[in-house]
């Protein structure tokens, strides 16, 4: 490129709306954040009027607050079984269905509607499907004697699988999708060699696929994992975080803190100690994928 | 194997189980559907009704409860904030694509973790600031949000494309005597428009589909369709109908363009980690 003095004058214009967007809406608003999260500050308590406070909301937040951990723990169950199965399901469904046939475009793309649709609607979806005593599914599952109750989500335990299995439903064709790109970009040689030599479609799998698909799987799990623990559209549609706080999660607890109980100062808090820990993830992830995506790129 | 016996190999081991499979896929938006053209008493009833009478009573209800505006609220603030994150994510793009940018790292790992981290952790700083500059219940303040959100999946998925634009093309311009602004305006831009399309359509299905900034920064008479959905669900009980109608409507270019963009389906949903 030719070297001038304006190079350096574009090179600002290219970045300053971003920086200045950034000024805005990350900088200004996580510096009043942390200065309210110093102090007791509550739009529904009167006594709360922005006192100084220290560190206490912090202390009481990590140091005393099992509503907190308990939404840490059902975010990280929830993390826990969806993602493992959806990657499963996905990689099931993606290793099956890699062929050519007719219509593959369209059913690509019906496969892809539960992913696509506004999470908000897939809550209000399952919703109407699981709704008490009349929902189709709540009558099917009645008569076939596999659930006994009017409602799925009266019962923490059956709240909770239900929302896992709705995850399910809505994410398995994410992964689905990466994996069949994965696979399409495969090279074919190793596979028609190990096919020559008389391997089973199982061993081609695990000892071809499975190794050279590695780095896709581990992005394909990561953008999962960080998704999944940021559920809230379908938790706040469905149960609210109830039965009691039986699927309360990370979200919908800093939700109800803020927005339902209007407790800014603690909720600042809340907040800035999960943007935190979404920084440390946001470094592993950043150093994943930029080694992880370079070796996906680099297979011809 | 004779042909017959292929043909029902063939029916049975790949046409059935992905007949199954679409069923698992579809059945509950199908359903949903189905609601959408029932009457009161069909909705509730103790006995799933697939087959019956349509109605359309449910898509003339919602326009009075104000469908109309909100549908409107999403369309604007869809069109606006996607305007601005391809205006501010592609210059951005380029940038980090052409020059080597002071803390240039830094910068794109802080763009990143707006994405990674829960939203609801962002919404709080951002309310808490709007409502000092009196952007609550705006369009602007939601408008800015959605911006944030999504500048990461414009940032790295145009920085790709403008990667794979030959320099030579650019240095030609350039000998030539045309200035960078002409060079990126007129050459690199149109070479990715393909690109730069899906990126679009990525970027307005995610704010056309986004709840929770929506739930948070807008109000009164700004609220998109993704907040009016669940304001549905009443104490006295969910007017299903129209939850069903307003879903139906809401999805609807959400489905046409998944089907355009199907080839760049992967690379939008994974902020271009993985390519198609």
């Amino acid at each position: 490129m030719v070297q001038t003095g304006s190079t350096r004058t574009f090179m600002w214009f290219c970045m300053g709306p971003v920086l200045l967007l950034l000024i805005i809406v990350a900088v200004a608003p996580v510096t009043f954040a942390i200065i309210d999260s110093l102090r007791d500050l509550s739009l529904a308590m009167p006594s709360k009027r922005g006192q100084f406070v220290a560190l206490d909301n912090y202390r009481d937040l990590l140091g005393t607050d099992g509503n907190f951990y308990r939404s840490l723990g059902h975010t990280a169950i929830f993390m826990m079984i969806a993602v493992p199965i959806e990657l499963a399901l996905g990689l099931l469904i993606a290793l099956w269905i890699n062929r050519e046939f007719a219509g593959r475009r369209l059913v690509l793309t019906i496969l892809m509607i539960p992913t696509m649709i506004a999470p908000v609607v897939v809550g209000m979806i399952w919703r109407f499907f699981l709704m008490p005593s009349f929902g189709v599914m709540t009558v099917y599952l009645n008569r076939l004697g596999l659930f006994e109750e009017t409602s799925v989500f009266s019962g923490p335990i059956t709240a909770f699988g239900a929302l896992i299995i709705i995850d399910i439903w809505e994410w398995t064709p994410f992964i689905m999708l990466i994996m069949l790109a994965g696979l399409s970009a495969l090279p074919q040689a190793p596979i028609e060699a190990a096919t020559i030599d008389g391997a089973s479609r199982w061993q081609i799998f695990r000892h071809v696929q499975l190794p050279m698909l590695g780095p896709l799987i581990v992005v394909a799990v990561m953008l999962r994992a960080i998704d999944a623990s940021k559920v809230f559209d379908t938790i706040y549609v469905l149960t609210g975080g109830g039965p009691g706080n039986a699927t309360e999660v990370i979200s919908t607890f800093a939700y109800r803190t803020n927005f339902i109980r209007w407790d800014l100062g603690y909720g600042a808090a809340v907040c800035l100690v999960l943007a935190f820990a979404s920084l440390v993830v946001a470094a592993l992830f950043f150093k994943t994928v930029s080694g992880k995506a370079k070796a996906v790129d680099e297979t011809p | 194997m004779n042909r017959r016996s292929l043909i029902t190999h063939r029916l049975v081991g790949f046409a059935v189980p992905l007949l199954l499979l679409l069923a698992v896929a579809l059945i509950p938006y199908i359903w949903i559907l189905l609601a959408s053209f029932k009457t009161r008493g069909e909705l509730i009833s103790p006995e799933p009704k697939w087959v019956f009478d349509p109605t359309t009573i449910n898509y003339t209800e919602i326009i009075y409860r104000g469908f109309d505006g909100y549908l409107l609220n999403s369309v604007i603030i869809g069109f606006s904030s996607t305007a601005l994150t391809v205006f501010v994510g592609t210059l951005a793009a380029y940038g980090f694509s052409r020059f080597k940018i002071p803390a240039g790292n830094h910068l794109f790992f802080y763009i990143l973790a707006t994405r990674l981290g829960p939203p609801v952790a962002y919404a709080l700083p951002m309310y808490l600031i709007f409502r000092e500059l009196g952007l609550v219940n705006t369009y602007a303040g939601v408008i800015l949000a959605h911006t944030t959100f999504n500048l990461v999946l414009v940032v790295w998925m145009m920085r790709s494309f403008f990667d794979d634009v030959p320099r030579e093309v650019e240095e030609a311009a350039y000998l030539d005597g045309c200035g960078h602004f002409r060079v990126l305006w007129t050459i690199t831009i149109p070479m990715t428009y393909p690109g730069l399309a899906a990126v679009s359509i990525f970027v307005l299905i995610f704010s056309w589909n986004e709840l929770l900034f929506a739930l948070i920064l807008t109000g009164g008479d700004t609220r998109p369709l993704t907040v009016m959905i669940p304001s549905l669900v009443l104490h006295t009980g969910t007017q299903w109908g129209q939850v069903a109608s307003a879903s139906i409507i809401q999805s609807i270019p959400v489905l046409v363009f998944i089907f355009f963009i199907q080839k760049k389906l992967v690379q939008g949903l994974t902020f271009g980690a993985v390519k198609g």
